[in-house]
């Protein structure tokens, strides 16, 4: 009786070991897996101002697709099942756009990017298959993500939430530039022109 | 079940603890990790087999970037690197004789520069006009309607601005004031104005750079540029030397006083700036100044393995001087 209640023991702690070892990962949908993303604040700047807690982002309409990025020197990153928020959410809830208005999008490592009206809607942006060859862009959108491969998003992919271009087909590459970590500020900028 | 199936157990939950403890940590070599410049890629790749020959516990790990982002690994991003190596020497002192927040020591102190590189014009044979084209009509072949030009994103490759710097320095070397707006500038929309301030050239970009048209084609990297290049998607890329050399491309070399290649006219390349559509980091400002163009490598003051990158970067230094195909020149 007793090397039964061991062996029952033994085996209840088998996750236990499984993780401790690496073997499976614990966090897999906490989407506080970093203690740091308690603190994690997203700024909208526009004719509006807000700031959204992680969970706050999480509640507003989930955008999903394929994304799958390229670097410039042509190392590639994914293919990812992404969610996220659209960012024409993001901009909405910032008061909105014009046509000659910008997207500044910003990190606090110090990394900026930006978008113009056109990209906002999916256009002008160069589109690769597998093979690095260009091809015709798809529809596209631009969201912020904070969910790859149905798992909350970790710091080193660059959460708890970044930017990432996806497609309804799977396979589409984009340039990696504009797939900005660890976004913290989106703002709105008024050009005139 | 029986009591000898406990110790099994036991033994089987330890080795899954060691499965976890060593996993990813490889062939017990040490990693020498690199973070190189785009345009070293090719030179690098093409040595790494000689060098863990000749260094049998040293695995060779190369990453490339952008010359301002493989810097940024090391001191916006913390990452340890043995070696940076960079296609503009200047970006060293301007960026890392800064401290690094570990105990005061700046990120480094010192660099060693080893070669330098040339714009050129690349082109295949199914151009138009490649059996036309010399050092004297280039120009006027770039500004045909008909004919399609790239470079690479100024934001994202010193490639990139180096092309708009060459072609503004062309405007004055052969008195053609329009050459800069017809080859590339009348091209985007808004229109790319070269403006002159005294003896200085200046163009500054839109945050979004964005082509009106087919003759003019941006990319991100030299690599999709080259493979467009290749597809026959342009008719004309400016590009490194080095680059179209290893990717075996013809190429149109240019004067001395335009390409950025030569010290002794580094007064003139001075001229020429570019003022980028927005800060993309905050650790380097927008503009950029031509100047000849100088390889560098130095190493970081976190390096895992400093003695072994000094080995590395005299390595480099000693293969650079011979000169294979797709290296910069060496000094």
């Amino acid at each position: 009786m007793k090397q039964w209640i061991a062996m029952i023991m033994t085996l209840a702690l088998i996750p236990f070991y499984l993780s401790v070892s690496g073997c499976l990962d614990g966090q897999d949908t906490d989407p506080y897996s970093d203690p740091s993303f308690h603190d994690w604040r997203l700024t909208l700047n526009g004719t509006d101002t807000r700031v959204l807690t992680l969970a706050e982002l999480r509640s507003l309409p989930r955008a999903e697709g394929h994304g799958y990025c390229v670097s410039t020197t042509g190392f590639r990153f994914g293919p990812y099942e992404c969610a996220g928020v659209d960012l024409r959410e993001l901009v909405s809830l910032a008061g909105g756009m014009h046509p000659n208005d910008t997207i500044w999008i910003s990190a606090p490592d110090g990394y900026l990017w930006v978008f113009d009206t056109e990209q906002l809607e999916g256009n002008g942006f160069i589109t690769f298959d597998e093979n690095l060859s260009e091809i015709p862009s798809p529809p596209l959108r631009i969201i912020l993500m904070y969910e790859q491969d149905g798992k909350p998003l970790t710091y080193d992919d660059g959460g708890p939430a970044r930017i990432a271009i996806i497609s309804r087909e799977p396979g589409i590459i984009t340039e990696g530039s504009a797939w900005v970590k660890w976004v913290d500020t989106i703002e709105i900028r008024s050009n005139k022109g | 079940m029986t009591g000898r199936s406990i110790p099994v157990l036991i033994v089987l939950m330890i080795c899954i603890l060691i499965a976890g403890c060593i996993q990813g940590q490889g062939s017990g070599k040490t990693p020498l990790k690199i973070v190189a410049a785009g345009s070293l890629l090719s030179p690098f790749s093409q040595i790494e087999d000689r060098y863990e020959i000749a260094n049998p516990d040293i695995d060779l790990q190369v990453e490339g970037h952008g010359s301002i982002q493989a810097i940024r690994q090391v001191t916006d991003l913390s990452r340890p690197f043995d070696v940076v190596a960079v296609a503009d020497e200047s970006l060293i002192p301007d960026l890392m004789y800064r401290p690094s927040g570990e105990g005061g020591k700046n990120f480094t102190d010192s660099y060693v520069p080893f070669a330098r590189n040339e714009m050129v014009i690349a082109y295949t044979g199914m151009s138009r006009y490649h059996d036309e084209i010399n050092a004297t009509n280039w120009p006027e072949i770039l500004s045909r309607q008909d004919v399609r030009v790239g470079f690479s994103n100024p934001m994202l490759d010193a490639a990139g601005y180096r092309a708009l710097m060459v072609t503004m320095l062309a405007e004055d070397y052969y008195d053609d004031q329009g050459l800069f707006q017809s080859v590339i500038g009348n091209h985007f929309n808004p229109p790319l104005r070269r403006e002159k301030d005294g003896v200085n050239l200046t163009v500054r970009l839109p945050e979004v750079l964005r082509p009106s048209s087919q003759h003019v084609a941006v990319r991100d990297g030299s690599i999709f540029l080259m493979s467009l290049l290749a597809a026959g998607g342009i008719d004309y890329a400016f590009e490194y030397r080095s680059v179209a050399e290893a990717q075996d491309f013809n190429y149109l070399t240019l004067p001395p006083e335009i390409n950025l290649a030569h010290t002794g006219y580094t007064d003139r390349y001075e001229k020429a700036r570019v003022i980028l559509g927005f800060q993309r980091f905050s650790s380097i400002g927008q503009e950029r100044v031509g100047r000849p163009i100088v390889y560098a490598m130095t190493i970081p003051s976190n390096a895992p393995h400093p003695e072994e990158g000094q080995k590395f970067i005299q390595f480099i230094v000693e293969q650079s001087r011979i000169g294979e195909k797709g290296w910069p020149t060496p000094l």
